[in-house]
């Protein structure tokens, strides 16, 4: 089975976000990068189809820094084949850009899945995935929670408000992951190793710049002064009160 | 149970400690119970300054040879740098030798040293005092470990060194008398120890020499010096430091020491506050464990310290970055063990005992016995013998380099401080004044464990009544800022001695700087997963053993 | 003119609540950029509420129907759409950000080669261009961005844009429309498990601390959550969790769940930072302690000081009768 895999090297989500001086984008100093969580999923569940299947490739890209070579190195050492790293400097805010450049990699290279975590932890996109498969035609599902595959058909289980959707698609096809999907697995010491000797493309990415532009990033604002409403149970009606006719939660 | 230490009665420590699980930190070649193997020519246990200066210098020995060497470091800590905590203020001249083709200004240090002051602080003033020739830093720069830990990785790397990040080295694997490398510690266990589903089984990995770089209170050093039977003249003693980062309005260019306040008068201990940047400052608060008071609480003083003028004035309207703590192996010369080789294995650095107290140094130390064993190592392997008397030119090295020598200046001056403050410091000025020679012959230490221990009347309780949040913060607000999210349903890594009454419970809920101890309802509670691995657990308390890889702190600029 | 289609989210055979959000939205766009809103129906037939939608601004509404329609149908839906937006002259395109509509706006995006921003809080109009601000690295910032061009494609998050009354014409047009459901197909809904909302779904979550005294006391927030009709989950602090006394499915912060509820109900809790993180991005915090000098009670934007046990059994009565 021959699957590509998209990653994303995101800071981790424990980073205390301090805005830079461009008031722009994240101060980087300090900041841990990381194997963008639910990317992890989508490298284990590539890895699982390939070990079922007996025989194929994983192969992972990215789009990003040189240093997300080392995110690449990451999965490689979890099991992953080989790794391309589209590198860019900047990473355009417009998702179909990014979504542009890899179709352009994607296209013709006959993957039966092309698997993306249904989101990146750093812009919380959520759209990358679902905008490759239109520019290659292909069909998708995203958020996967749960998934079978029986040769060229697939049926795939996704969350939504209140229950969960069964969904059939044929392969070829593109698939987002969610947690839940599996448990990735920790790269084992040997994993480490050989992920040094594994192929690693680097070309550069041809990138526009898209059609939506930073204005600011800016902290969320400050939570307004919260009050005590009262003392004990005969506070409780005035409590009921306000979270109705203010807050508007009830 | 309580028994013999209820309300203020004398206890002491080691009583209530289990013994150092020898039998589990060594363990035969071949035992069951590993899953993959591997082989490498060296493994270095520990990817600090020691561990990285080590696997740095070695590679470019087996570059400058034509030599293809196999060099694996292993790291419990998730990413470099993450179990990493110092003040700092650095002495470069051990960057200077390990990379002569650099200048200062590309080495990972932050600004120079150009001003720096020490004070005696009492509750509500601060004293400025001479600075003793001792910490004269002239020279020397303001550093972050982690900073300088991920800058040696990245060298360290590009010269082809095997970086295992995530893998805790939980015994060592021996062939007889000799070392023949480690075994890394299981992952993915539940509570009761039983495999879940991401169940990685332990490693073995082996090696021509292993290299023991695990920092302060290192276990398996621990194990091993145990287990050969090598002793040092004073046993090792301990300090705990507690040290946070915070972002201040005010910006601060002095590297600032104090001693006095709120350290007790029976305790041994300062504090210091150092600018990474004129508004970034690195605080924190060191003091002996072997205080005398069974309700001292460290990160309680710091949190008080920080209500003073002298550091309010920086912290009022900052914000808390990090915080963190460890501790620093204090003994000194005397308590440096007789070799720190023998049959396959060094053992570098802090776990070595080659920190110098007076002048807070120990990076510099610690990255020069890397080069030392380094060199010692390389000769070692050019020759087919990695015995102990051939890895005992490492010692020898040692033993001839400026560390032993400024070891051996300072080496009653910590000790004299063993009763305390006052007394301390006129001998201190003694020994300073007369380079060592007054008083002359060894002071004897015991190990912190065997201080006898009391609540001393109004003692305060626990912590700084309700932290405000905002300058001061409660243990378990700072382990979050530590940056451990240590899965909460982890196996218990450490050993609880039989029988703990209240009053040792309680004497352990003060010691903890992380709040790992607790008393709830007269019995001792263990809250593992907040664990920081500072090790004065492994000190005075319940002993520490490795645990699942990645676990513990994230720091990031500590 | 810059009309906005407002895409709204049947789901057998009634609109989803949601879509009133997202006509509330496409009004108060399209008012800013001078133009009409047109609500977007895509059904197998009729669909119960698509008369209602007027009352919150929709000046035209349009139900397309295809017997593949039924469910959800994404490759059929977002051709639909597309075609239609390709069609007139949009300035923006609305979606809910609910699960459907994160899955179908990147497609209908792509399908127009434009933009499309995600989970929108907030969006003004300057000069023409719809400049938009979203919630960025979990919630920690704010990010503030401008589209080029038309039209812009964005998908609200739910519960931000409360429906407001402005009523408009609110036409009733129904076409057919042909082409299949697409390659991919739902087949069907099945209902998620009764009984346990999970902590990290519920629109409101009950969480309870080591005030609680005892694993038993837990009853008294089980009780609260109840009194909710099923929309409450009951949270746990660390401390609590670490003491066994509840699983740690339930733990909010820390190495628990990150949550954002429309309402946050602390109890018993103190507020220690681990806590406070994993929480402090839900919309409403309410807390109930007993000592006024908690931390908690600097987050929270209501507070009761007093006895939990004496409190919350109030609270649960209360609410009780809100839902008949």
């Amino acid at each position: 089975m021959k699957i590509a895999v998209c990653i994303k090297r995101v800071p981790d989500s424990e980073t205390r976000v301090k805005i830079a001086s461009d008031g722009k984008s994240l101060d980087e100093a300090g900041v841990k990068f990381i194997l963008n969580p639910y990317d992890e999923f989508a490298v284990e569940e590539a890895l699982r189809r390939k070990e079922t299947a007996g025989s194929g490739e994983v192969v992972v890209i990215a789009l990003g820094p040189a240093a997300a070579q080392e995110t690449i190195r990451t999965a490689l050492a979890m099991g992953a084949d080989r790794g391309i790293l589209l590198q860019s400097d900047g990473i355009p805010t417009d998702g179909l850009e990014v979504a542009n450049a890899l179709a352009a990699e994607l296209k013709g290279a006959g993957f039966d899945l092309i698997l993306f975590g249904k989101m990146a932890i750093d812009d919380y996109n959520h759209q990358v995935g679902p905008m490759v498969a239109e520019l290659l035609e292909l069909p998708c599902v995203t958020t996967v929670a749960h998934l079978e595959i029986d040769g060229a058909k697939g049926v795939a289980e996704r969350e939504i408000e209140g229950g969960v959707e069964v969904v059939e698609f044929p392969l070829p096809a593109v698939l987002t992951t969610d947690k839940g999907l599996n448990e990735p697995r920790y790269p084992a010491l040997k994993g480490i190793m050989a992920a040094k000797k594994k192929p690693l493309d680097v070309k550069p990415a041809t990138l526009r710049p898209g059609a939506l532009e930073i204005v600011a990033l800016t902290p969320p604002p400050e939570r307004k002064q919260g009050k005590i409403v009262g003392e004990g149970g005969a506070a409780v009606p005035e409590l009921v009160r306000l979270l109705r006719e203010e807050a508007k939660v009830l | 149970m309580v028994e013999g230490a209820g309300s203020g009665e004398p206890f002491v420590p080691a009583r209530y400690q289990p013994p150092l699980p020898v039998d589990r930190l060594i363990l035969k070649d071949g035992a069951e119970g590993a899953g993959d193997r591997m082989e490498l020519d060296v493994l270095i246990v520990g990817a600090g300054p020691a561990g990285l200066a080590c696997a740095i210098e070695l590679a470019r020995l087996a570059q400058h040879d034509g030599r293809d060497l196999n060099i694996g470091v292993l790291e419990k800590a998730e990413a470099l740098g993450e179990h990493c905590l110092s003040g700092a203020v650095v002495n470069p001249r051990a960057f200077r030798e390990l990379f002569p083709d650099l200048k200062d200004a590309d080495f990972p240090l932050r600004g120079p040293v150009t001003k720096e002051r020490v004070a005696f602080l009492t509750s509500r003033r601060a004293f400025t005092l001479p600075t003793p020739p001792t910490m004269h830093n002239a020279g020397n720069y303001v550093a972050s470990l982690c900073e300088i830990v991920r800058w040696l990785g990245e060298r360290a790397v590009a010269l082809g060194v095997n970086l295992f990040t995530g893998f805790p080295a939980a015994s060592l694997l021996v062939n007889e008398r000799r070392v023949v490398g480690v075994r890394t510690a299981a992952t993915g266990l539940d509570r009761e120890g039983r495999p879940l589903s991401n169940y990685m089984a332990p490693n073995d990995l082996t090696a021509k020499v292993t290299a023991l770089a695990e920092g302060t209170r290192g276990t398996l050093s621990q194990g091993w010096l145990e287990w050969q039977a090598v002793t040092s003249e004073n046993p090792q003693i301990f300090a705990l430091g507690v040290k946070e980062i915070w972002e201040t309005k005010r910006p601060l260019h002095t590297i600032v020491h104090t001693l006095g306040w709120p350290v007790p008068p029976d305790a041994f201990g300062g504090s210091f506050m150092y600018p990474l940047e004129p508004n970034l400052v690195a605080l924190g608060i060191v003091v002996g464990l072997d205080y005398r008071d069974a309700g001292l609480d460290v990160h309680e003083l710091l949190q008080r310290m920080k209500l003073h003028p002298l550091f309010r004035q920086y912290v009022e309207g900052g914000e808390l970055v990090e915080w963190g703590a460890k501790t620093i192996p204090e003994g000194g010369y005397y308590s440096v063990p007789a070799r720190r080789s023998g049959d396959g294995v060094v053992i570098l650095g802090d776990s070595a005992g080659l920190v110098d107290v007076p002048s807070l140094k120990g990076i510099h130390y610690a990255m020069q016995s890397g080069m030392l064993a380094a060199r010692a190592i390389h000769a070692g392997l050019g020759a087919g013998d990695t015995s102990a008397a051939r890895l005992a030119e490492y010692d020898r090295s040692v033993d001839a380099s400026f560390i032993m020598k400024d070891l051996y200046r300072t080496r009653n001056m910590r000790l004299a401080f063993k009763d305390g403050f006052y007394a301390g410091g006129f001998q201190a000025a003694l020994m300073t004044l007369t380079g060592g020679r007054v008083p002359g012959g060894k002071i004897a230490m015991e190990a912190d464990a065997d201080v006898p221990r009391q609540l001393t009347p109004g003692s305060r309780p626990g912590s700084v009544p309700t932290p405000d949040g905002k300058l001061t913060l409660s243990k378990v607000d700072g382990v979050f800022k530590s940056g451990n999210a240590t899965r909460d349903t982890i196996p218990v890594h450490l050993v609880v001695g039989k029988d703990v009454p209240a009053a040792v419970a309680e004497f352990y809920a003060r010691m903890c700087p992380a709040g790992v101890y607790e008393v709830a309802q007269g019995a001792l509670r263990v809250n593992a997963p907040n664990c920081v691995d500072c090790k004065a657990t492994d000190v005075l308390g319940p002993r520490w053993t490795p645990r699942e890889g990645g676990s513990g702190p994230k720091y990031k600029r500590m | 003119m810059s009309h906005v289609l407002a895409v709204l989210e049947p789901r057998d055979g009634a609109l989803r609540k949601v879509s009133h959000e997202v006509v509330t939205g496409a009004r108060r766009l399209a008012d800013a950029l001078g133009g009409s809103v047109e609500a977007l129906i895509l059904a197998a037939g009729a669909v119960q509420g698509a008369d209602q939608v007027g009352r919150f601004g929709a000046d035209k509404v349009i139900t397309l129907t295809n017997a593949a329609f039924g469910r959800y149908a994404p490759e059929g839906y977002a051709r639909a759409i597309a075609e239609r937006v390709k069609r007139g002259a949009y300035g923006a395109v609305v979606f809910a950000a609910s699960a459907t509509g994160k899955d179908l706006a990147p497609r209908v995006a792509a399908r127009l080669g434009r933009p499309l921003a995600q989970d929108v809080t907030d969006f003004s109009v300057d000069g023409g261009a719809v400049t938009v601000i979203r919630p960025v690295y979990a919630g920690k910032a704010l990010l503030k961005l401008k589209i080029t061009g038309a039209p812009a494609v964005i998908s609200l998050r739910p519960s931000v844009f409360t429906p407001v009354e402005r009523p408009k014409g609110g036409a009733q047009e129904t076409a057919a429309v042909a082409g299949s459901a697409g390659r991919v197909v739902v087949k069907q809904i099945k209902a998620a498990e009764a009984g346990t909302l999970d902590v990290a779904e519920a629109p409101i979550i009950v969480s309870g601390g080591r005030g609680l005294k005892e694993p038993a006391n837990f009853k008294v927030l089980e009780e609260l959550a109840a009194a909710f009709a099923g929309r409450a989950a009951v949270g746990a602090s660390r401390a609590v969790v670490d003491a066994g006394w509840r699983p740690h499915a339930d733990q909010v912060g820390q190495t628990g769940k990150t949550v954002s509820p429309t309402l946050y109900v602390a109890v018993g809790i103190s507020g220690a930072i681990q806590h406070l993180a994993g929480m402090r991005t839900s919309k409403v915090i309410v807390a109930i302690n007993k000592d006024k000098d908690a931390p908690i009670f600097k987050v929270a934007d209501y507070g009761i000081v007093g006895d939990l046990f004496e409190v919350v059994p109030k609270l649960t009565e209360a609410i009780k009768k809100l839902h008949g």
